[in-house]
């Protein structure tokens, strides 16, 4: 048991640490939401231009998709910090930790707006039609409104999953919170720096998953 | 044999829907062929017949939700097929009430009705629902103004669904099997508001099964089988000494 303590939660040694343990933190949390805060705008935008049905536009969305929904985060963020630079742009690798998790949120994103606007049913888009409403206006007044309603809760879940990647930004050397834990850990060889950032991670993403459960339960009872 | 009836278009006047040779076919499958139809201003028109027999169809070409594919169909003096046809400005003047109700689940009813009032004929909030509530209103539905589609029965929605379709003062509604998809106990609202439509000169283009009210409200009454028009005539002449035999049948089958 003393064991136990002495690993995992001798908090003492800490002490200088706090400072350095906060800053990643709010590195870790300006990375997520800098991922969502695009990611998910970017998926609908991409999802509204594929309804527009303009076919070398589509096979190039589907691509894009396609591709980045296969690709591991881990293997993405290696390459856009690594190989981007040879094609003369240089990111630092906290942009490339984002860009890249952008990217990948931005694909699945896009795929849960594709299907819930799909999955809006015809009449609705007849409905608006046939009362004068053109297109884009069918579009943004009725079909919009009720596929964003209907992807919420599948979004919000990608959406965590994806953010928990900004852990992955270490590989790039990020200062974020698994970087600055974990090597405060070998500094002092002792792993209570780990129990403290997963605590943290507890702290951050804990909020999220709940919410999700209560937009399920909300959305499953409609009023 | 029965001979189809042909109206020439020689008299426009007084037509407010024209049919001329109208052809539908979704690949392979014929469902419309060389329909015509006249509708007269403030006349009530029923087209019956068995399911497939592309009344809904026919229905759909006229304000294009469906697109023909062959003929010409003219609504208020103003082409509605061919090229170039504003399709935003013809569905304006045409209201649809639908069997699926397709009322907007995420607006109140009041909503519903408003937002081609705004989006379309351009009125503020305060005209719109104003205007919104004085269609509600006729419908019956004035309390129901500020709840939403599933807070409704299906005849209150469907209420709602003419209120939307009406608010627009279209030319001629079209009401494709408005009550099919309703509880049977909750249809004779419906009709009471369809026939009260009727009541105020409104053109009446009606889908329907409902032989009572064909019976009672059409001017014209229109039998489609397989794609065409089998014949046409006053609701005593089509439903009740209907000499084509293929309508007794039908009759027979739907009157039980």
């Amino acid at each position: 048991m003393d064991q136990i303590i002495h690993y995992f939660f001798d908090f003492s040694l800490m002490k200088t640490y706090w400072p350095e343990i906060l800053w990643g933190f709010l590195v870790t949390v300006e990375m997520s939401i800098l991922t969502v805060a695009i990611g998910i705008p970017l998926g609908l935008a991409i999802a509204i231009v594929r309804l527009y049905r303009i076919v070398p536009l589509n096979a190039l969305i589907v691509l894009y998709i396609d591709f980045f929904r296969s690709i591991p985060q881990l293997v993405l963020i290696v390459l856009t910090y690594f190989a981007v630079p040879y094609f003369g742009l240089v990111l630092e690798p906290f942009a490339a930790t984002v860009l890249a998790l952008v990217l990948v949120l931005s694909s699945f994103a896009e795929e849960i707006f594709w299907a819930c606007i799909n999955s809006v049913s015809r009449g609705q888009w007849e409905a608006g039609r046939s009362t004068g409403l053109g297109f884009n206006q069918t579009l943004f007044q009725v079909v919009l409104p009720q596929a964003i309603r209907m992807s919420i809760p599948p979004l919000t879940n990608r959406a965590i999953a994806i953010s928990k990647g900004t852990t992955l930004g270490s590989v790039v050397a990020v200062p974020e919170l698994l970087n600055v834990t974990s090597s405060i850990q070998s500094n002092v060889a002792n792993p209570t720096a780990l129990t403290v950032g997963a605590v943290l991670f507890l702290l951050l993403f804990l909020p999220f998953v709940r919410f999700t459960r209560w937009l399920e339960r909300v959305y499953s009872h409609p009023s | 044999m029965q001979v189809v009836m042909q109206e020439q278009t020689a008299a426009p006047q007084g037509n407010l829907v024209t049919i001329e040779g109208l052809c539908k076919s979704f690949g392979s499958a014929v469902v419309l062929q060389d329909v015509n139809l006249t509708v007269k201003k403030g006349e009530a028109v029923v087209i019956v017949g068995s399911s497939g027999s592309g009344k809904s169809t026919c229905l759909r070409c006229i304000n294009r939700l469906e697109e023909p594919t062959a003929g010409r169909i003219i609504v208020g003096g103003q082409e509605a097929t061919g090229r170039g046809v504003d399709l935003n400005a013809l569905r304006r003047r045409i209201g649809m009430v639908f069997q699926s109700i397709n009322l907007y689940p995420h607006k109140t009813a009041l909503g519903n009705v408003t937002l081609a009032l705004r989006k379309v004929r351009g009125m503020s909030k305060h005209e719109a629902d104003a205007a919104g509530r004085r269609h509600l209103e006729l419908v019956g539905l004035a309390d129901k103004a500020d709840s939403y589609p599933s807070q409704l029965s299906g005849g209150q929605q469907q209420r709602v669904g003419i209120a939307r379709a009406m608010a627009l003062e279209p030319q001629v509604m079209l009401f494709d099997e408005p009550t099919s998809a309703l509880d049977p106990e909750l249809v004779g609202e419906v009709l009471n508001v369809m026939m009260r439509t009727k009541d105020l000169g409104m053109t009446m283009i009606v889908v329907t099964h409902e032989m009572q009210f064909a019976r009672e409200v059409a001017n014209q009454v229109v039998f489609m089988d397989a794609g065409r028009i089998l014949t046409r005539g006053s609701p005593e002449e089509i439903l009740v000494a209907p000499e084509h035999p293929r309508i007794r049948d039908f009759l027979a089958r739907t009157n039980k």
